[in-house]
């Protein structure tokens, strides 16, 4: 017993120094982080929210210019009165000149923190991520209302799922490039996310636009509720995918072959015509798989132009072939690869009124 | 005024030596008669504090007086009472006088002296349980008076089986303690071990079953209490029934149970009246409140003071803004309040019950309420410390409660030390304490350690009665089946 409490105390003197206390009240959380480059330099702009007696939030903005981005944090550190911790933040945002030249030093550094959560949110901004950073959107904060519209677009609608977990795997998958989603400042406190940059050893090399956001996540990602219009003549109808699934199949031999089928079920929202029989839906039905094969079709040559692969197709061959040459497979295999897209298309409801 | 008698006795040192004690109280009484018939004259003493004069009025001297009788043994044939006595041993005579019999000496027969039994029996009715009060099922609760007691048990189980053997402890209050088990059900070994134990307390005074629990058990270093007691007659003749055995002692109304376990201290009786899916619920609500009890405030203090990081982010604002006043860092505002809960639980157990629900009241409202508004604790804190004292409220069993009680602070501590790590590093400690405790050299913490499965049947669940056909395999009972249960019929469809 008088052991126990002996190394009790003595591990109570020893260790109580090894943790660092961060008493919440008493740290800034930087919630959210925008890089753009100036001048050659990096410039950082951290977020810090300050919560109001009435619950509101203010936001302040600390910045700071730098080569490395760690040593940004240690010039706003001196601007800030209590200390900038990086355990909450929310969203890293990258400026599209910046984007360009590539982040991947900058990514690193979140990657190696420990208390920076896998869960964070990237984006590229169309323009300066500084001016999207100092906006005011709302009472809750704006780091928590840039991850919430990511992720909520993310889950229910056509922004395929990516945090820092997900971009670092697609880094480092051999045979696969990453991608995120762009965001742009819309009127004055308004943001919109405007479509998906896709990337190349760390930089950006093309953006798919918003519209077209639907059949990049039909491709790349499992399941998507995203919302896409067809058109049948002179009349427009709006489609509600509910269920997708992709899959993927490489010929026998020669192995250039890729067979990609995509299961879509459907529903129809919104129908500009009169009247919806089983006519019309069928018509829909075979428009609408027209439409995605064409439009994946086109995604995926451009893919194959940059010799970009966001969809993972040299990963999946990868894991199919023995002796697989991936230096190989860039220079020659891949821009040779003939893709063919299959949509299987079901409309499973069209309005409860027939 | 024994002269007579003693003048010549052998052992007149042992009875003049008692008798000039008894003379200096006050209760202690002689009396001489004459028999109407014989002119026998003959002496009652008696202490008049432990006898019921009435006996002795009605049922002994009418006769005595009026009957002829010549010999001590004759008065056996004319008195109306049962338990009389004659013997010639003078070291009777001091045990037998508190006991609450009626020393009766003749003239003529100095060598013997008859005992004539007149115990007075002050005894409180039986009452409604209080501290294991159940809506529903018996509502009587034991008494002050052990022969009540074990009245009650053996009421309950009219079967020659059931075992009730007495003890005498306390070299001055020589305290009457039964140890009750059915034979053939409890395992001989407990019964030996229990006996053993009792036998060997030594204590001058022992007032209550709660000075026996302290020295019969296990271990003496520890907040957790090792035998379960129990006020509610109807949960002894349960227990017995299990093959555990039960301790009553003169004098306390509560027995007490033993072998018992963790689990069992959170099992409240009532959950056997009611269904069994209702009582797991109850149950695992009454489990979850002690874990929430114990926990909530070290993960409070350790949270904010260390892991930023797993606030969510919608709470963030909530625990901001209220601690934003606040002077003092987490864990002096988290002491500062399980402070004022426990002297106000400290304070209402102490006074009278009327005063006692002003303080809880003015304790609650006016002080949770004022040191928030002068910002020496947050109002989130206030919540959170008031829900646990709640929760620990749910524990069936007071002792354990307030084992409870304690538990928090050593977290707190830790929690403060080294975070979560800390609370971790603390529940092992105390996990290893438990598993260390024997209750009655049975391991306390089963059936989660040793893991018996069958036992698990009654533990953080109660599973219907029907699959209850064994006994609890930690009490190793000689006879284990409790009933056999009858085949399984093949089910008939509803239309067959």
């Amino acid at each position: 017993m008088k052991k126990i409490i002996i190394s009790f105390f003595i591990a109570a003197l020893l260790l109580c120094g090894c943790v660092q206390k961060e008493i919440l009240d008493d740290v800034n959380l930087e919630t959210g982080v925008g890089y753009d480059l100036v001048k050659e330099k990096i410039r950082g702009t951290a977020l810090v929210p300050v919560y109001q007696p009435d619950k509101s939030v203010d936001n302040k903005t600390f910045t700071a210019s730098s080569k490395l981005s760690r040593d940004f944090l240690n010039d706003v550190q001196r601007q800030s009165p209590d200390p900038i911790v990086t355990g909450s933040l929310e969203v890293v945002l990258f400026g599209k000149e910046l984007s360009e030249r590539g982040i991947l030093d900058l990514i690193d550094s979140f990657q190696r923190d420990p208390s920076v959560g896998a869960g964070l949110y990237l984006a590229v901004v169309d323009g300066e991520s500084k001016k999207i950073i100092q906006g005011n959107y709302g009472n809750r904060g704006t780091a928590i209302f840039i991850s919430n519209l990511i992720r909520h677009n993310m889950l229910t609608k056509d922004v395929p799922k990516t945090n820092l977990q997900l971009f670092l795997s697609d880094f480092y998958q051999i045979g696969k490039t990453s991608y995120l989603p762009q965001l742009k400042k819309k009127g004055k406190n308004q943001i919109m996310i405007s479509g998906i940059s896709l990337f190349k050893y760390g930089k950006v090399v093309d953006t798919i636009p918003g519209n077209k956001m639907f059949f990049f996540k039909l491709l790349v990602d499992n399941y998507s509720e995203g919302t896409t219009e067809v058109k049948i003549g002179k009349e427009i109808a709006a489609i509600q995918s509910v269920q997708s699934k992709n899959d993927f199949k490489l010929s026998r031999s020669p192995r250039n072959e890729v067979d990609i089928t995509l299961k879509i079920n459907a529903i129809l929202n919104e129908f500009s015509g009169n009247k919806v029989t089983k006519k019309e839906v069928g018509e829909i039905e075979k428009k609408f798989k027209k439409d995605v094969e064409r439009e994946c079709m086109q995604m995926t040559e451009r893919f194959q132009k940059q010799k970009i692969d966001p969809i993972g197709l040299g990963h999946f061959v990868k894991s199919k072939t023995r002796n697989f040459d991936i230096k190989k497979w860039w220079r020659e295999d891949y821009p040779k690869l003939k893709v063919n897209i299959k949509a299987d298309v079901t409309i499973t409801e069209s309005g409860v009124i027939e | 005024m024994l002269n007579w008698f003693t003048k010549k006795n052998t052992h007149s040192d042992v009875k003049g030596n008692l008798d000039s004690y008894l003379k200096r109280s006050k209760d202690y009484k002689q009396v001489y008669y004459e028999n109407q018939k014989t002119n026998q004259r003959f002496c009652f003493s008696f202490l008049s504090s432990l006898i019921d004069e009435s006996i002795l009025e009605d049922h002994a001297l009418p006769f005595l007086l009026d009957k002829p009788f010549e010999k001590l043994e004759d008065i056996k044939k004319i008195v109306s009472v049962a338990d009389v006595q004659i013997s010639n041993d003078p070291s009777l005579i001091e045990q037998k006088l508190f006991n609450g019999y009626v020393l009766m000496t003749m003239e003529s027969d100095k060598k013997n002296f008859a005992f004539i039994a007149a115990q007075k029996e002050i005894v409180r009715s039986v009452t409604q349980p209080e501290v294991e009060f159940s809506v529903i099922g018996p509502k009587e609760a034991f008494v002050e008076s052990l022969m009540q007691n074990v009245n009650l048990i053996r009421k309950r189980l009219p079967i020659k089986e059931l075992i009730i053997e007495e003890f005498t402890v306390g070299s001055l209050s020589k305290t009457k303690v039964v140890t009750l088990h059915i034979d053939g059900i409890a395992d001989p070994v407990n019964v030996e071990t229990i006996k053993e134990r009792i036998k060997g307390v030594q204590f001058d005074a022992i007032t209550d079953s709660s000075y026996i629990v302290q020295m019969i058990s296990d271990n003496k270093n520890t907040p957790f209490p090792q035998l379960l007691d129990t006020e509610r007659p109807d949960r002894v003749t349960a227990i017995l029934a299990e093959g555990k055995i039960a301790v009553l002692v003169d004098g306390s109304p509560h027995a007490l149970i033993a072998p018992t376990t963790l689990v069992e201290f959170f099992s409240s009786f009532e959950d056997y009246f009611l269904n069994w899916i209702l009582s797991s619920f109850f149950r695992l609500i009454r489990l979850f409140a002690v874990a929430f009890s114990i926990l909530i405030t070290p993960v409070y203090v350790a949270t904010l003071s260390y892991h930023y990081e797993l606030i969510p982010k919608d709470l963030m604002s909530t625990l901001i803004t209220s601690r934003r006043e606040i002077p003092l860092p987490p864990i002096l505002e988290a002491l500062f309040l399980e402070l004022t809960i426990e002297l106000l639980r400290e304070a209402g157990a102490r006074l009278p019950t009327k005063v006692g629900q002003t303080i809880g009241i003015v304790g609650g409202i006016v002080i949770g309420t004022a040191s928030v508004e002068a910002g020496l604790t947050s109002n989130v804190l206030l919540i959170i410390v008031a829900l646990a004292a709640l929760a620990s409220f749910t524990t069936p069993v007071y002792k354990m409660g307030n084992a409870i009680r304690l538990l928090r602070f050593p977290f707190l501590l830790f929690a403060e030390l080294w975070g979560l790590i800390g609370i971790v590093f603390c529940f092992c400690i105390l996990m290893t304490h438990l598993i260390r405790l024997t209750s009655l050299n049975r391991p306390f913490l089963e059936p989660l350690y040793p893991p018996r499965l069958a036992d698990f049947k009654d533990a953080l669940v109660r599973f219907p009665f029907s699959q209850q056909s064994q006994r609890p395999q930690i009490l190793r009972s000689p006879n284990p089946v409790r009933f056999t249960p009858p085949e399984k019929k093949k089910k008939t469809d509803i239309d067959e």
